[in-house]
């Protein structure tokens, strides 16, 4: 199942004041992504792991550490890796690795991407999401990487075969890698909350299609955009979600309850022909 | 059974149970058929505020007043499965939020009581959620219009702008192999997935129900006054992206979404409406006769541009002041047969005119008889308002 690298305050209290130097062994794998209904498909994916993961790692790091990056590839085909703002190499050979180290001088939230063969690698898995907070930051956060499967395409991918963006036509809809039931059980996508006390939902999407995630129960408001800055402030319940483009959402709920959240286009909320196997989550509100 | 335990388990903490102001009865059906624009009928299902009313899609739309306690009874006549009313943008709590694993779904020949406050003056959506990628494909939404508190018809909200009249767009889609008896009539268990079919590749891209001629042909223009500003309400319950295309000299203006004021107002002719969400656009017509809105609809995975609607907004000579009267409700409209009835406690005096201002009818009747008139637009006057009639 997925995995998740929550490297974050590590050094506890006396981190306010300094930043941490972060290893990390960040791992270029290609295995079977399995979908719903027992179906698998050809995926690659960034992991600390050795050993494919469904989905790339979610990172989580505090503004100003330090990061000694190595990116090792496993696959057999070459790869890069570029974080928006911070990094990019540009390609690692098969069984080669590179390393890097950085500092994250930006606080936002970040994908990370394999450049080459764009954008079929990073359809292919080798996306993810990097968040960089400030070290006062006490928010509750809930990670939601939203991308899409069209089985064809996988097959085609892998073989060294281009296909057509025209001919786009997803059956498998995730969060995180997984989809409705299972995502409910994946804790750092799944919002929790407490009546009264805020909490954020950062949405990346590192699919090809857009999407309009429907909240139930709750307006939300936008905290950041990254391709319409001008939103920022916009208070709504269904918000479009545009291929590279992230969201990060403010709730504050005034109601306790369980509220689905899901893909408005409703093709979505279904996975292999099978419905509500898709993009559906729900958020749990306590009193 | 299960939905009456879970009511009285939910009425027991639910605050506005004391006092409803507005009751509306709201059936279920799914025997509907929609007539398209190459004349084909598709099976639909669908909402009606009776149950001798015909299903149309979409179904009706149901005004409240902000801050008013509502009441949603809704009676399922539908056969098959169950079915709900999703209150999509109005965060009710959960015991009325429509989703049948989380609050109640609602059997054959059963009624299921939504209630809620409602919120902040704007657009909102109601629509099955039960197999919804299915229930709302096959016809079964409409939109909730939440009026200002102040009483204002005519107000976006309490202090808001003023405009003269209001126009509702909802866009949305019909793939007929989604229509067939396969998969309209599927087994239901709420235990086990649902079947849908493999690709949705809509043949009808519609505006209110409509497409193609039924849009660019006279019966199926939109009137409003000339120099009047006009409150485009604009829905997405379709799975298509819509992108509406306005005549710059209409000076579209976008002011709000989803049920709230946008912090920053924008001028912008060209405005995209994914699925779920809803746009509050002012517009304000001129002295042009006919003002051409595009409208295209996109396919969310490529973003390719699978349709492209013309929907035409035609200034009247008439300047019309007001859409209905308070009580005074038309059906059917539009008719095929050119009969109106006027469902009314009152008699009412009306004129009946011609697009061109023509005097046709003038009378008190409950009925009003078009039959022996052309197909078309007609305005029916009374002492303060005018509607429009379609025979179709």
């Amino acid at each position: 199942m997925i995995k998740y690298t929550l490297i974050t305050l590590l050094c506890s209290i006396s981190l306010l004041c300094s930043s941490a130097t972060i290893d990390v062994r960040l791992v270029i794998n290609s295995g079977s992504h399995s979908l719903t209904g027992g179906a698998f498909v050809a995926a690659k994916t960034y992991s600390v792991s050795n050993t494919f993961e469904d989905n790339s790692d979610i990172f989580i790091w505090n503004h100003d550490d330090i990061i000694n990056l190595k990116v090792v590839n496993l696959d057999s085909e070459p790869h890069g890796l570029l974080i928006e703002n911070h990094v990019n190499i540009s390609s690692i050979l098969s069984g080669d690795s590179v390393s890097q180290s950085f500092t994250l001088a930006e606080e936002g939230v970040f994908r990370y991407f394999d450049p080459l063969n764009s954008p079929f690698n990073e359809y292919l898995g080798l996306s993810g999401i990097v968040h960089v907070k400030s070290v006062l930051d006490t928010s509750s956060y809930f990670y939601w990487d939203i991308r899409e499967i069209d089985s064809s395409w996988n097959e085609l991918i892998i073989l060294n075969t281009p296909p057509n963006l025209v001919d786009y036509d997803p059956d498998y809809f995730t969060i995180n890698g997984v989809s409705s039931p299972d995502i409910n059980m994946d804790v750092l996508a799944r919002p929790t909350g407490i009546v009264g006390e805020e909490f954020k939902v950062i949405l990346v999407n590192n699919g090809q299609s857009i999407h309009s995630m429907h909240f139930h129960g709750y307006h939300l408001t936008i905290a950041t955009d990254s391709k319409r800055p001008s939103h920022v402030g916009r208070s709504k319940d269904t918000f479009p979600l545009y291929p590279r483009e992230h969201l990060v959402l403010s709730c504050t709920p005034d109601k306790p309850g369980e509220y689905p959240v899901h893909d408005h286009n409703l093709v979505a909320v279904t996975g292999g022909q099978q419905y509500a196997t898709g993009m559906f989550i729900t958020m749990l509100i306590a009193e | 059974m299960r939905k009456t335990i879970l009511y009285l388990i939910f009425s027991s903490s639910f605050s506005i149970n004391a006092q409803i102001d507005y009751s509306k009865l709201v059936v279920g059906r799914t025997t509907g058929e929609q007539l398209m624009h190459d004349g084909a009928m598709v099976r639909t299902f669908g909402f009606a505020e009776t149950l001798s009313e015909d299903i149309k899609v979409p179904g009706p739309t149901i005004e409240v007043t902000e801050g008013d306690s509502i009441e949603f009874d809704f009676w399922n006549v539908s056969q098959g499965a169950p079915h709900t009313i999703h209150l999509h943008g109005l965060d009710v709590n959960q015991e009325n939020d429509g989703v049948p694993s989380l609050s109640f779904e609602v059997l054959h020949m059963e009624h299921g009581f939504y209630k809620f406050k409602a919120p902040h003056p704007g657009t909102y959506i109601y629509h099955c959620h039960v197999v919804s990628t299915i229930h709302v494909q096959a016809g079964m939404y409409g939109v909730i219009i939440v009026q200002p508190s102040n009483g204002n018809q005519n107000q976006v909200w309490n202090d808001g702008e003023i405009y003269a009249r209001d126009l509702l767009w909802t866009s949305s889609e019909i793939d007929t192999n989604w229509h067939t008896l396969t998969v309209l009539d599927h087994n239901h268990s709420s235990n086990t997935p649902h079947y849908v079919p493999a690709d949705y590749a809509p043949q009808y891209f519609m505006i209110n129900g409509e497409s193609e001629t039924q849009l660019s042909q006279e019966s199926g223009y939109y009137y409003t006054g000339q120099n009047e500003k006009v409150y485009m309400r604009l829905v997405n319950i379709g799975y298509y992206g819509v992108r509406y295309i306005f005549p710059s000299s209409l000076n579209a203006t976008t002011i709000a979404s989803d049920g709230r004021p946008l912090p920053s107002s924008f001028e912008n002719d060209t405005i995209e409406v994914l699925p779920g969400e809803r746009y509050g656009t002012m517009i304000e017509t001129g002295t042009d006769i006919l003002y051409p809105v595009v409208v295209e609809y996109f396919n969310l995975n490529n973003q390719v541009v699978e349709s492209s609607q013309n929907v035409i907004i035609k200034t009247s000579p008439l300047g019309i002041e007001t859409e209905n009267i308070t009580g005074l409700k038309v059906t059917p409209n539009p008719s095929g047969s050119g009969v109106f009835n006027i469902n009314s406690d009152i008699l009412v005096d009306y004129s009946i005119y011609s697009i061109l201002g023509e005097l046709i009818i003038q009378g008190n009747s409950s009925a009003i008889d078009l039959s022996d008139e052309p197909n078309g637009m007609y305005f029916l006057q009374t002492e303060n308002s005018i509607q429009k009639l379609i025979k179709k």
